[in-house]
């Protein structure tokens, strides 16, 4: 075990992670960070004093493995914070998902009549085809909805028009939608999810940044290496195997070899820095894995307090800002004078775009006078300002980059001793914790010998709920499929025909001055029916007849009340996928 | 690869809903109509014997003739449930068994020589 030289190349969540969990096994793993901070995009910034995060990062997590890691590291430094996040819209706070009393509130009465009046005019004459994003939500939420509070925010986050971004994109986010999935928001309802993790989260008194820079020291402690500031130029390797890297650092490029090595950076500069190179197919592949930027522009506002939320989702199209952060009620301490506020504005960008490259004055001038449109805080209030710019900060799922991923993948994974972790490692959307989650399996991967899936690790649903979906979902399923309407038909017409056939059989051998009265009255309604022999038959025929009919709409009834509930639980599930991506962002 | 692993599960779940037919429990089928029916029965007779009058109950004692010793009376509601019972269980299994064989036959038929694409290999 002690003969392993790890190399983790990234000095992220995922990478930090995977450096702390090998120093716990006594090996030295030596990571390298590019940047000149630990954290990647969970790092913390700081401009006279004040802290900010890229992004917010609410420290939650149901892995009791990465929990333990969190609480072990930060001690008291780990606060427990109420949590408040709406929509701001034409100068009023929305809850999402919406509530109908404060939607009502926020829209007025008259506009959240034309709001219920456009969705049922959708539900009733939809788009026959859904060709565009627009035409997707317009015809689950209605148009009026849809331009209220998705056009403008998913412009912003994608940087194209909704008319312009297709279907497909949102068919891919619900791609997995499964039945399972169907079947779990059947019974287990949203609102029963953990209480807290909804309303309150952990976060580190000074910001991510905290964390990741106690981790950074606890690895140094146990005899790690992190070395900031290190750039991966070249990665060197004979066939399948990689040799070593080749780091730029302020003195120069040197070679760091290894026997293992876990990369959490960008998959597709993986690739590129490979010498030799892969072959050409995968270069294109990697080249066509596509991610979206950021910037945030802190403003140093002159007020105790502007807001009550951690952050805001903006929708209102007149501002290109697509969320604020308010990092003094993530906590206190990350603005150091308590009559400030520092607010972090976000635009969506992409690398070299207009925004991206604009000067960081004007991008300040820009921030101070959304605010001030917004009616947020006043211009003059602003009295400072910074701005950072994160790169590659979400991977993009376009409609092909499943295809380009997999061509990437089953390159990577043919490297013996090389795996990719981290959020742009794998280019998949993992939170935090899913994210450090794929840093500890790697390292067991190389310490133990385990075979984890590292890409399989998911991004949105918690290995104990798996679990107890897929028991759920097994169970319930079976109960689901459809009658076969000619079968229950046949089953309850030979049923019925017997049952009467014996009946009238008994009778007759029964015997008596009148032989079934009573039974005779079937007569009116099966003309011709009557207690004998020939009757008998008669009542066969009548008997299955009328057992048929009545089996075959039975099973017909059920089976467009089970469709219909089914379907309604569909939609339903469409809606909470669709929100949890909303709530990505 | 997982991704072919994965999928393969929530197919597998979706082609029971959508391809294949709900397959009954006689023996469940069987009790559930039986205590059904019984109750029924039983329910039935007490609500006439507590209603009383002159004479109780002379439609509902017709059953008699099909379950010997039946009678509109408290001890008759217990053997009518017993009788009613029997046969509602007798009914249920024998429907359940038909249905099964008879949606079976049909199964078989509608995928005789189809391959679902989530079993060709991959």
């Amino acid at each position: 075990m002690t003969d392993k030289q790890v190399v983790v190349l990234g000095g992220g969540p995922a990478g930090l992670t995977a450096a702390y969990e090998l120093a716990k096994f006594n090996l030295r793993p030596v990571v390298l960070e590019q940047n000149p901070f630990v954290g990647g995009l969970a790092s913390t910034q700081t401009y006279k004093g004040f802290s900010f995060d890229m992004g917010g990062h609410r420290f939650f997590t149901k892995v009791d493995e990465v929990q333990k890691i969190w609480h072990e590291v930060l001690r008291d430094d780990f606060l427990l914070r109420p949590r408040l996040s709406r929509i701001y819209y034409n100068g009023r706070f929305f809850h999402y998902p919406l509530k109908p009393l404060n939607a009502l509130r926020g829209l007025g009465f008259w506009k959240s009549l034309v709001v219920a009046g456009s969705y049922l005019w959708w539900q009733i004459l939809p788009y026959r085809e859904e060709v565009t994003f627009e035409h997707w939500v317009t015809n689950r939420f209605g148009q009026r909805l849809f331009r209220t509070f998705f056009k403008a925010y998913t412009e912003k986050v994608w940087g194209i028009s909704c008319s312009e971004l297709k279907a497909e994109w949102a068919a891919q986010r619900i791609k997995d939608l499964s039945l399972k999935t169907v079947l779990v928001n059947m019974f287990v309802k949203p609102r029963n999810t953990v209480k807290s993790l909804i309303e309150e989260f952990h976060y580190p008194r000074l910001g991510p940044g905290m964390m990741w820079t106690a981790v950074k020291d606890e690895v140094e402690r146990r005899q790690g290496t992190v070395r900031l500031n290190a750039e991966v130029v070249r990665i060197v390797r004979t066939d399948r195997r990689i040799e070593g890297v080749v780091v730029r650092g302020p003195e120069g490029e040197d070679h760091i070899s290894g026997t293992d090595f876990i990369s959490s950076m960008p998959v597709t500069d993986l690739v590129k820095r490979l010498d030799p190179p892969p072959p050409p197919a995968v270069m294109t592949a990697a080249g066509e894995l596509k991610y979206r930027d950021f910037l945030t522009v802190v403003l140093i506002v002159d007020r105790p307090q502007i807001f009550q939320d951690n952050w805001i989702y903006v929708h209102d199209p007149e501002v290109k800002v697509g969320r604020i952060q308010n990092f003094k009620n993530w906590s206190p301490d990350m603005v150091p004078d308590p009559s400030k506020t520092a607010l972090g504005l976000e635009y969506f960008c992409t690398e070299g775009d207009d925004l991206w490259t604009m000067a960081d004055a004007d991008l300040i001038a820009l921030g101070r006078r959304e605010v001030d449109r917004l009616g947020l805080a006043a211009a003059a209030d602003v009295q400072d300002g910074c701005v950072v710019r994160v790169p590659k900060a979400y991977p993009v799922y376009d409609s092909d980059y499943r295809d380009h991923l997999d061509v990437v993948r089953q390159f990577v994974d043919g490297l013996e001793n090389c795996q990719t972790i981290g959020r742009n490692g794998l280019h998949r959307y993992n939170n935090q914790d899913h994210a450090m989650m794929t840093g500890i399996l790697a390292v067991r991967n190389v310490v133990l010998g385990e075979k984890n899936d590292l890409w399989n690790v998911n991004a949105d649903q918690e290995y104990h709920e798996e679990v107890r979906d897929e028991i759920l979902a097994a169970v319930v399923a079976p109960t689901l499929a459809k009658v076969d309407r000619v079968a229950l038909g046949l089953s309850l017409g030979l049923t019925c025909g017997a049952l009467l056939w014996l009946a009238t059989l008994a009778l007759v051998l029964k015997g008596g001055a009148v032989v079934g009265p009573n039974l005779g009255l079937l007569a009116q309604f099966f003309p011709g029916y009557t207690v004998t022999l020939t009757g008998s038959f008669l009542g066969l025929g009548y008997g299955f007849l009328s057992g048929f009919l009545a089996g075959w709409t039975v099973a017909l009834l059920r089976n467009v009340v089970v469709f219909a509930f089914m379907a309604a639980m569909y939609r339903r599930a469409e809606r909470q996928a669709l929100r949890r991506l909303l709530h990505y962002f | 690869m997982a991704n072919d692993t994965e999928p393969l599960g929530k197919e597998a779940l979706e082609d029971i809903v959508l391809t294949r037919a709900l397959h009954l429990d006689a023996v469940v089928q069987g009790v559930a109509t039986g205590l059904v029916v019984g109750l029924a029965v039983f329910v039935a007779t007490n609500w006439l014997v507590l209603k009383g009058g002159s004479v109780v109950g002379p439609h509902l004692g017709l059953l008699s003739q099909f379950f010997p010793g039946y009678r509109v009376t408290f001890l008759g509601s217990l053997i009518g449930f017993g009788y009613s019972f029997a046969g509602g269980y007798a009914v249920g299994y024998c429907v359940a068994r038909l249905y099964n064989a008879f949606a079976s036959r049909r199964d078989r038929g509608r995928h005789r020589g189809i391959t679902h694409p989530s079993h060709e290999r991959r």
